[in-house]
C-alpha cells in the first residue's frame, strides 16, 4: 500500500516574472517619449480659465510668484529661455534685456507668462510692458483648466 | 587522440537588466514633470497696422480692485458683460474691447474677465459653430474681433498724446 500513497506534493509558490521585462520596458519607453524637463519649477496657483490652448514647447518663460513666507521678498520673478532652468531677476530692466536678447536671436520667439493668481496686477502689467518694449510678438498666459461653473 | 571541444556558453547575462531598467524608469519618472502647458494666447497688435482707437469707438472694460468690473464707467456683474458687449457689437462689429485693470486688482481678477471675453465665441455660436446673432448689416457675429490689453505705460502715453493729464 505504500506505493499507492502519493508523494507529498509541495505547492510551489512562484511569482511569474517573465512579463516583467515587457512591462518595465513599456514604462521606460513611455517615460522617455514623454520626457520633458520643466524649465521653471516654481510652485504656484495659476488662475483657472475655460479657454485654454496649448502653449509652444520651446517658449521662454517669465514666472511671477508670491513669497513662500511673509519674511521673504514680496515677489519673485524668474526668467528662462525655454532651454535652461529659470533664473531670478530683480529689476524690470533685466527682463527687458533678457527678452530683447531672445527676440534678437529669434524674432518669432514666444513668451509664456506664468503668474500666480494672487499676484497684484501691477507687477504683471510691468512684466507685460517689459515684453512689449522688447518687441515680443507672441505672449501666452499660463492657466489651469476651470472645471466648475461658479 | 580526440580533443574534446569545450562548449562555450553564449549567453547574455540578463540578471541585472531589471535593476538597470528600474533605475532608468525611476530617473525619468522623477525628472519628467507633467508640467502645465496650456494657457491663453494674448494677441499683440502688429506694429505696422495698429488701428487708431478712439475712446468713444471702443468698449472699455475696467477691472477694479477686488474683482468688480465697470464697463463704459458703469458697474456691471460678470454675467452682464457679454450681453452688453454683444449689444454694442451688433451696432458695430469692429468695435474693440479694451481691458484695463486696476494696479491693485489681482492677476486672477483680470484673467477671469479676459477668459469671459474670450468665451464670446462659444457663447454666440451653437454646438455646430453656427452663429446665433447677426449685426445690423446682417453679417454673423462669432466673437469679439479685438481684445486689447494695454499696459499702464501705453495708457499714460495715449493720454499724454491726447493732452489729458
Amino acid at each position: 500500500m505504500a506505493l499507492i500513497r502519493g508523494r507529498d506534493r509541495k505547492a510551489t509558490a512562484q511569482i511569474f516574472t517573465a512579463s516583467m521585462a515587457d512591462i518595465v520596458f513599456l514604462l521606460l519607453v513611455f517615460f522617455i517619449l514623454t520626457y520633458k524637463v520643466e524649465v521653471d519649477r516654481t510652485k504656484m496657483d495659476l488662475p483657472d480659465t475655460w479657454i485654454r490652448i496649448k502653449v509652444p514647447e520651446k517658449a521662454a518663460v517669465v514666472s511671477i510668484s508670491p513669497p513662500d513666507d511673509i519674511s521673504g521678498p514680496p515677489l519673485t520673478i524668474r526668467v528662462s529661455t525655454g532651454a535652461e532652468m529659470s533664473l531670478p531677476v530683480s529689476t524690470d530692466e533685466e527682463i527687458v534685456t533678457f527678452a530683447s536678447t531672445e527676440v534678437a536671436r529669434d524674432p518669432e520667439k514666444e513668451f509664456i507668462v506664468k503668474a500666480d493668481e494672487a499676484v497684484p496686477y501691477e507687477r504683471v502689467d510691468a512684466v507685460l510692458d517689459a515684453l512689449k518694449q522688447s518687441k515680443v510678438k507672441y505672449i501666452f498666459l499660463l492657466s489651469d483648466q476651470k472645471t466648475v461653473r461658479e | 587522440m580526440r580533443i574534446q571541444k569545450k562548449e562555450i556558453a553564449s549567453e547574455i547575462f540578463t540578471g541585472s537588466m531589471a535593476d538597470i531598467s528600474f533605475l532608468l524608469i525611476i530617473y525619468f519618472m522623477i525628472t519628467s514633470a507633467f508640467s502645465a502647458d496650456r494657457g491663453m494666447d494674448f494677441a499683440l497688435p502688429e506694429e505696422t497696422d495698429t488701428p487708431e482707437i478712439k475712446q468713444e469707438d471702443s468698449i472699455d472694460v475696467h477691472v477694479l480692485r477686488g474683482g468688480a468690473v465697470e464697463v463704459d464707467a458703469k458697474g456691471m456683474p460678470l454675467e452682464g458683460i457679454l450681453p452688453y458687449v454683444l449689444d454694442k457689437l451688433k451696432q458695430n462689429p469692429e468695435k474693440p474691447v479694451i481691458l484695463r485693470t486696476d494696479p491693485d486688482a489681482t492677476y486672477g481678477d483680470m484673467i477671469r474677465v479676459f477668459d469671459l471675453l474670450r468665451q464670446a465665441q462659444s457663447e454666440w455660436t451653437d454646438a455646430d459653430g453656427r452663429p446665433l446673432y447677426m449685426d445690423v448689416h446682417g453679417n454673423p457675429l462669432v466673437g469679439i474681433k479685438t481684445i486689447s490689453i494695454p499696459t499702464r505705460r501705453e495708457i499714460e502715453n495715449l493720454w499724454s498724446m491726447l493732452g489729458i493729464q
